[in-house]
């Protein structure tokens, strides 16, 4: 045979068009209470600053200057970035496992740990939050708990720092690497690690040759949305942040509520909207590399 | 010389006994098919010979190797899915290419051995396609390939042609015993399908419950099965009720019937006044229009020192299958008997049939 035969390939729907319909109210909500707000804070961030109205009469490009020129605004912007990446990475190491075990177990006992998964979610943010001061302050129960077995003499800093931020942000977001990693390994097919240890792998090499890329989407939707939920979040950084460990939301709302200036917070704003969007672009790019030998 | 020892196994989740006492010896380049219903314990069995279960007790060797407590990455085994359970992720020679990664073969080598094994199963030019781009046949040909190519001590198949259409399933049957042949391996076939293990196997395990209710070749199975069970499973059969009159020599009887007298074969030891069942295949039975036989209506069955049993009946039913008709005839007694006759030859719904049938052709089951 010198030619090779054609795969079979499934034909796409010849009724498309019939569907259209659908994306509608989901568009109109979209446009509406997406796109439009986002419109008014771009153009907000380019008047003028006013002490009498929201902004001024004209137009400037100032407060993106005055941000970008500013070290502090930097510093802060890769504190939130770093903060983000931290929690990703390490909601990644801990949900991975999670997600795996929940993927293979039949045990009835996995429904419990199912809810022990969601259960940050199923608890008032403010609530939780207050919990985790509780836990991280100076004299709270993290510090009690270790300075009653002596490893410690004087309490840590634990809070007003990135490290509460950090541990607070990846506790709340666990969920968010769990979920869609739980969805995606368990569409694997166990036949293909069976396949694997047939032909010899051990369970190591089964796992980062066969199962590990065939992860690869489940990894790439949970750190997504982890990472982007964590640089966006507001109460947790303000309440367990303080000054050391202010984001760039925390910044953001200062600037509108506490100063009153609307038009160079906005300008914050955007800027990190922007920021956001080149490193999810940025990985992206990156994880379609490895992906792109799937199906 | 023993390839493969199966020795008294036992498998229990909870309460269910899935294995009970299972003990199978495989010689070298042997094709075994485990056959039975689903839930009868042969994936089961299969899975244990792999390494994916562990039985509670008993034993499996790998010639004089105790592999019992090995990984199944330990066992030298090479596995064909139901599935395929090709990786998606790499191309063909990739996929065929892992085991022998694994294994430390030198590239050379690897490419060499990879283009042989393609070329074994026909796929030459297709090593750097995807899975999702070949045809569920291909598929599961990359598959025999990949389990072939490492060179492995025992072959197992988990019921590999279950996802093919029909025409495929016929040719890949052939396929597969004519590739394990070449090759001589050792090979264990799971399947549900009779017709498959029959044209395959060089000795078929019957299964049922998790135990197994016969173990021998193609041709003892059908021919001699041990009990009702098997003979239902495989094949068509017809059964006639009756108790022993009398035995002749080793293994024929004499069986007094409701519908007289039958000479049949039986295993030894059936003693007199046993009630048993004797089994006769649709196709060893002929048939003449009773007018032409000569026999009275409802006349005895042996005729006498032939060997040869004459029962009368009228068809009750007749449908034409191409290349037979099969008839169902309703004999004196009320039984049903189904006799397959040439589809030239038609007889009609109601018309009064001789049915003859050998002796040596029929076989006693235990009731």
């Amino acid at each position: 045979m010198s030619a090779v035969e054609a795969a079979p390939r499934v034909e796409g729907r010849s009724n498309r068009g019939s569907t259209t319909w659908m994306v509608v109210p989901a568009l109109v909500l979209l446009i509406g209470f997406f796109a439009l707000p986002y419109l008014t804070i771009i153009t907000m961030s380019l008047r003028e600053a006013s002490t009498r109205a929201v902004y001024g009469e004209g137009f400037t490009l100032a407060h993106y200057t005055t941000a970008l020129g500013d070290f502090y605004i930097w510093g802060i912007l890769g504190r939130t970035l770093l903060i983000g990446a931290t929690v990703t990475v390490i909601s990644l190491l801990l949900g991975y496992p999670v997600a795996y075990h929940l993927a293979k177990s039949r045990s009835r006992w996995t429904s419990l740990l199912y809810i022990f998964v969601l259960s940050p979610l199923l608890v008032g943010l403010v609530v939780r939050t207050f919990a985790w001061m509780i836990i991280l302050s100076n004299n709270g129960v993290a510090n009690q708990a270790l300075q009653a077995v002596g490893l410690i003499d004087f309490p840590l800093q634990l809070m007003n720092n990135s490290l509460g931020v950090t541990i607070a942000l990846t506790h709340v977001f666990l969920p968010f690497v769990i979920l869609p990693l739980l969805g995606n390994l368990q569409a694997i097919s166990p036949d293909l690690a069976m396949a694997s240890r047939s032909l010899g792998a051990s369970r190591m090499r089964t796992f980062w040759k066969v199962t590990l890329p065939l992860s690869m989407p489940g990894i790439q939707a949970g750190t997504i949305l982890v990472f982007v939920l964590s640089i966006s979040a507001y109460v947790t950084p303000a309440m367990l942040g303080g000054t050391g460990g202010r984001t760039m939301s925390v910044l953001v709302v200062q600037y509108l509520v506490d100063n009153f200036r609307w038009p160079a917070g906005a300008a914050l704003a955007i800027i990190m909207a922007a920021v956001a969007v080149i490193f999810v672009g940025l990985y992206l790019r990156l994880t379609a590399r490895a992906m792109r030998r799937l199906p | 010389m023993t390839a493969l020892t199966i020795d008294r196994i036992n498998k229990r989740y909870g309460n269910l006994h899935i294995l009970k006492d299972i003990s199978i010896p495989i010689g070298q380049g042997e094709f075994v098919s485990l056959l039975g219903p689903s839930g009868c314990g042969k994936t089961t069995t299969l899975r244990c010979i792999a390494g994916f279960e562990r039985p509670d007790t008993g034993r499996i060797l790998f010639g004089e190797r105790d592999v019992t407590r090995a990984l199944p990455e330990q066992r030298d085994i090479g596995m064909v899915f139901q599935s395929y359970a090709l990786f998606p992720h790499m191309t063909v020679a990739e996929n065929l290419s892992f085991g022998l990664e694994v294994r430390k073969v030198a590239p050379a080598d690897r490419q060499r051995r990879i283009a042989d094994v393609l070329a074994m199963v026909r796929l030459e030019g297709y090593d750097k396609r995807y899975p999702r781009e070949l045809s569920g046949g291909q598929q599961q040909r990359v598959a025999l390939a990949r389990a072939l190519v490492i060179e492995p001590s025992v072959l197992l198949l988990d019921e590999p042609l279950a996802n093919l259409d029909a025409t495929l399933r016929d040719e890949m049957r052939f396929f597969i015993r004519d590739l394990q042949q070449r090759v001589g391996i050792t090979s264990i076939y799971v399947t549900h399908d009779q017709a498959e293990a029959m044209v395959m196997s060089d000795k078929i395990v019957v299964m049922n419950a998790g135990t197994i209710s016969q173990f021998g070749s193609p041709r003892e199975i059908y021919e001699r099965p041990a009990s009702q069970s098997v003979a239902g499973f495989i094949g068509r059969s017809n059964t006639i009720s009756g108790k022993i009159a009398e035995a002749l020599g080793q293994d024929g009887y004499k069986v007094e019937t409701p519908c007289g007298s039958i000479g049949a074969t039986g295993p030894a030891g059936l003693s007199k006044g046993a009630e048993v069942k004797i089994m006769i295949r649709p196709e060893n039975i002929s048939t003449r229009s009773q007018a032409a036989s000569g026999h009275q209506q409802g006349a005895g069955a042996e005729e006498a020192g032939s060997g040869e049993n004459v029962l009368a009946g009228s068809v009750v039913n007749s449908v034409y299958q191409g290349s037979a008709n099969q008839l169902a005839v309703k004999l004196g007694s009320g039984d049903r008997v189904i006799v397959d006759v040439n589809g030239r030859n038609p007889l009609e719904v109601g018309e009064q049939v001789a049915l003859r049938f050998a002796a040596r052709d029929t076989w006693l089951l235990a009731s």
